[in-house]
């Protein structure tokens, strides 16, 4: 059955309606992705049945068929979202629109409108997805629209499908550039236009750094290569050691995690101190559900960022006012030389000395017996020295703790990561009596050579601690740094082993990460970066502010006499190229015979060719006038003779060109 | 209210850019190329739908801050202009030309030859083509690059005399249909409206004897024979003579001549027709007579007032008796 429909060509307005709904498979498919399963089928089934009728000529469902099924969806979207007005909800009922209209098409305008909602779905997806996947596959749905759009205006013989997709292709193509200047140039306005209903349903957001940190409860560190921010530098890139990102401070300790005492007040007040040379950049963060902005130590102001608010805390953590669900970016100025609280004493030093009460024990007493030292930084010192000098391992696949997790992790297991390092030497200096917090936030960073920027990955998250010393402030120490200096000093992947792949230790030099710095992967990497990163920047995050400079800029370009001289010279050399191509269309002999016809003309006012006059009848009028001395009326009448031969001839081997020559000698005997 | 609003525009429009057209109320007379200005383009009910998404989609941008959704609302955006354009390249430049020009009888439908010329390496695809005022356009064309396409516009006629057509509109929405481009033709040939035969109309009026028997009255001198000519009725054709000559050997039809007496020819006079008849219908009859006579091969004379045919056969005499007939009464035009 199957192949006998197939055999021959289908009727025009079958064939164009499987077309369309092709076109609205490739639309609503990216959306299977996020649709609840039962919307899909719901979806594939109504589009299936629509292929259905139209290949075998069935009639399209009643009304009274088609209304319980879309009550019955309806219903269903209430029961999946809760809701029937939430963004994801809206698609959802969006999408099962489309299916269901396909059914219920009957005019012309049905045509446009289903077009038209295809459109929207294809917008609709960038709520889920806008990477560089996603915009070639909008590409791809848009000429399929248009050629969708396109195959039902025909009214005559249709070109073949490659023709019309052709056709789309072109109009695509002219509108390319339209579209990126626009693009660019078109104002942007910041902010949403009014507040969202939450987006109801499955946050597109996705978790950032934790709020509680507890080292021994975790025995792998997942090492996700997202990119949790980046950075470019106005200048060089500052070393590696130095780039401490900042992002939450975790003060309390329960004995098995550390967290953040308290909520965050709304505006705390820091007794910060900067000196020395200032490092400015920018920063993009990806989009997560948490409210932490990451600076580099220390930053000298807060971010400014439209459409949210910042703020400190007392203990320098900044956050926005609400969760970061978009991409942002905010131009930075840390200074890496500073002094935080540096009084003599601190307000309430309690705070940052408390531990709980019956842990650890022993690192109790190793912490109680470092307070015979008199100098702070010599406690610090000889804890970090312990660390450096005594078998102490750096793995990201520790084994896990028990109640007694620092005094476990300090003398019996002695392996972890910073985590374990932070979490320990905090403990211990409390236990010496010195002010002490553990930092977390990220560190280091990858420096994409093709593009300058300075990409930050979720594999680069990093606890520390900060001690306080009377008079120095809040000082950053890095346990880890001592144990693991690669860690610090590269990366994570340089500072630890990681397993050969299937554990053959052969394979081991395939592995993404031993690869050399120069190698074709690492290379291939950094360009991915660099165009993924490129994207981010100029096509997802263009913002009014960017757009501003990139206004600025060219006009300072357009402005510039030489781009004036090289426009013009372009403009002056199309309009040459113009003209030289208008000229060559016209046939010679066509051009030839217009000339001689405008000669006539001028020699006397009655030989003019009138407008319906063919050649042939016009030689036989001058060959009877009088006004033309013999010689030239000969020639004028053998030249219409022979345009007329070749105007009238079929198509003959006698170039035009050849033609033309032999008519503009006759003609030259015309006088 | 709005439909009525939306009719009042489209006529206003449909008055108004008759005016911009160049020569206003000039005919278009041999090749007319549809040039720039004569080519009008307005944005469809579809187009306006399609302006309506934009918004949407821009809306929808920026109040979700998506980046693609904006490259998708210009993208989108872009192809409208495009479109627009397209439309315009659909249309423009055609050549026009108007091709035959229709003789009728009133009450037959003139058929008006249009042919487009397209010099253009463009292919042309969905033109419609009909006279102004028709709502829904009857014919639709595609005319290949550099190919030629040719439609007739039919108009019922009823009144003989000069039929002049009504402007044609040609109209395009391809290939989007977001826009209709369109452009005026107005044809300057007219068409000659012949009056209608009259149906029962009394036989021909033959002076003397044998008047409508059929046979060839007032023919009786025979004269010989000649060669065939095209209109020579088949009774006159010299059967004998053609049956003695193999067409093989060079036979040809050959006609009976006849030498007429002049008392006995057919004249069709319009004073001699009763006076109480209406003129039309008197019209009517005098165009039968005519064709009776030109299909029977009878030389007939003609008076029509004061005009004078002498007796005669053939095309050119029916065709200068039917135009003397049609345009009887009516300004020299």
């Amino acid at each position: 059955m199957k192949t006998a429909l197939f055999a021959r060509p289908l009727p025009r307005d079958k064939a164009d309606t499987l077309l369309l709904l092709g076109s609205a498979v490739l639309v609503l498919a990216p959306h299977t992705a996020h649709l609840p399963l039962w919307v899909s089928l719901l979806c594939a089934a109504t589009l299936l049945w629509r292929g259905f009728i139209t290949l075998r000529g069935k009639r399209m469902p009643s009304a009274m068929v088609l209304l319980p099924i879309a009550a019955g969806a309806m219903a269903g979207v209430q029961f999946s979202y809760n809701t029937l007005l939430g963004r994801d909800a809206g698609v959802a009922m969006l999408v099962l629109l489309v299916a269901f209209k396909m059914l219920e098409m009957h005019a012309r305008r049905d045509l446009y409108v289903v077009i038209f909602l295809c459109f929207f779905l294809v917008l609709t997806n960038f709520f889920y997805a806008q990477g560089i996947g996603t915009a070639l596959l909008m590409v791809v749905a848009v000429l399929a629209l248009l050629t969708t759009q396109i195959s039902f205006q025909f009214t005559g013989a249709v070109p073949s499908l490659k023709a019309r997709l052709a056709l789309g292709g072109r109009m695509l193509l002219f509108a390319a550039p339209i579209a990126v200047a626009l693009f660019f140039i078109f104002p942007r306005l910041g902010g949403p236009l009014w507040s969202m209903p939450g987006s109801g349903g499955g946050s597109g957001g996705k978790s950032g750094l934790s709020e509680r940190m507890a080292p021994g409860q975790m025995s792998n560190l997942a090492m996700s290569d997202e990119p949790a921010f980046r950075v470019r530098f106005d200048g060089a890139v500052p070393d590696k050691a130095q780039l401490y990102w900042r992002g939450l401070v975790l003060d309390a300790f329960d004995g098995a995690a550390w967290t953040r005492g308290g909520s965050l007040p709304a505006g705390g007040n820091v007794d910060l101190r900067v000196r020395g040379e200032a490092v400015r950049y920018e920063l993009t963060l990806e989009p997560s559900d948490t409210r932490w902005l990451f600076t580099l130590d220390m930053p000298g102001h807060l971010p400014e960022i439209d459409g949210y608010r910042s703020q400190v805390s007392h203990q320098l953590e900044l956050t926005s006012d609400r969760p970061l669900e978009q991409r942002v970016r905010y131009a930075m100025t840390s200074y890496p030389e500073y002094t935080l609280d540096g009084d003599t004493a601190l307000a309430d030093p309690s705070q940052w000395l408390l531990l709980p009460y019956g842990y650890n024990p022993k690192a109790l007493a190793a912490g109680l017996a470092l307070r015979k030292l008199a100098n702070p930084v010599e406690r610090v010192n000889a804890v970090l020295r312990q660390f450096r000098e005594q078998q102490y391992n750096y793995t990201l696949e520790p084994p896990l703790l028990g109640r007694h997790s620092v005094d476990e992790f300090l003398y019996r297991t002695r392996s972890g990561f910073c985590e374990h390092y932070s979490g320990a030497f905090v403990f211990l200096m409390r236990a010496a009596g010195i002010p002490a917090r553990v930092v977390t936030g990220y560190q280091g960073g990858e420096t994409n050579p093709l593009d300058g920027f300075v990409t930050v990955r979720q594999s680069d998250a990093h606890a520390w601690a900060e001690v306080w010393v009377a008079g120095r402030g809040w000082v950053r120490v890095d346990p880890t740094a001592a144990v693991a200096p690669e860690r610090v000093r590269r990366n994570l992947a340089a500072a630890v082993e990681r397993p050969a792949p299937f554990g053959i230790d052969a394979l081991r030099g395939l592995s993404l990460f031993q690869a050399g710095e120069d190698s074709l992967l690492v290379k291939l990497r950094n360009a991915l970066g660099a165009v993924n990163n490129g994207w981010n920047q100029w096509v997802l995050n263009y913002t009014p502010e960017r757009q501003a400079g990139l206004m600025q800029s060219l006009q300072s370009t357009l402005a510039d006499w030489r781009f004036a001289a090289v426009a013009s010279s372009a403009a002056l050399l199309l309009l040459l190229a113009r003209i030289f191509y208008r000229r060559r269309e016209t046939d010679p002999v066509e051009a030839v015979y217009s000339v001689l016809c405008k000669r006539l003309a001028h020699l006397h006012l009655d030989l003019a060719r009138a407008p319906d006059e063919g050649p042939t009848a016009y030689a036989a009028r001058i060959a009877a006038s009088q006004q033309l001395a013999p010689p030239s009326r000969e020639a004028a009448v053998e030249f219409l003779r022979r345009y007329s031969a070749w105007r009238y001839a079929p198509p003959q081997p006698e170039s035009s060109a050849r033609l033309a020559a032999t008519l503009k000698s006759l003609l030259s005997q015309l006088r | 209210m709005a439909v009525a609003g939306r009719a009042g525009f489209r006529g206003w429009l449909r008055r108004s850019t008759g005016k911009w057209l160049p020569r206003r109320g000039a005919l278009d007379a041999g090749e007319i190329v549809l040039s720039q200005r004569r080519v009008f383009i307005l944005p469809t009910r579809a187009g306006i739908g399609f302006a309506v998404l934009l918004l949407v989609l821009l809306i929808g941008s920026v109040n979700y801050q998506l980046g693609l959704g904006f490259a998708l609302s210009f993208l989108a955006l872009s192809c409208g202009l495009v479109d627009m354009v397209f439309t315009y390249r659909n249309l423009a430049h055609l050549a026009l030309q108007q091709g035959r020009m229709p003789q009728v009888f009133a009450g037959q439908e003139a058929q008006f030859e249009l042919h487009l010329t397209n010099r253009s390496k463009l292919a042309r695809y969905a033109v419609w083509i009909d006279f102004d005022g028709i709502k829904e356009p009857r014919h639709a064309v595609d005319v290949k690059a550099g190919g030629t396409a040719a439609v007739l516009l039919a108009v019922p006629t009823t009144n003989r005399g000069w039929l002049q057509p009504a402007r044609v509109v040609l109209s395009t929405r391809f290939p989007l249909g977001l826009y209709r481009a369109w452009s005026y033709w107005r044809p300057a040939a007219r068409a000659l409206v012949y009056p209608k035969p009259e149906e029962g109309a009394p036989p021909l009026p033959m002076s003397g004897n044998a008047a409508g028997s059929g046979r060839l009255g007032g023919n009786d001198d025979f004269a010989g024979v000649r060669s065939y000519q095209a209109g020579d009725s088949p009774r006159q054709l010299a059967w004998r003579q053609i049956a003695r000559l193999d067409p093989e050997l060079g036979g040809q039809l050959v006609t009976k001549h006849f030498e007429g007496a002049t008392g006995d020819e057919l004249v069709l006079d319009f004073a001699t027709l009763p006076a109480y008849l209406d003129v039309e219908l008197r019209l009517s009859r005098m165009t039968r007579w005519v064709l009776d006579a030109e299909q029977r091969a009878l030389p007939y004379a003609f008076r029509l007032g004061a005009l004078r045919y002498d007796a005669a056969n053939g095309v050119a005499h029916q065709a200068a008796c039917l135009q003397a007939l049609a345009l009887y009464g009516m300004e020299a035009a």
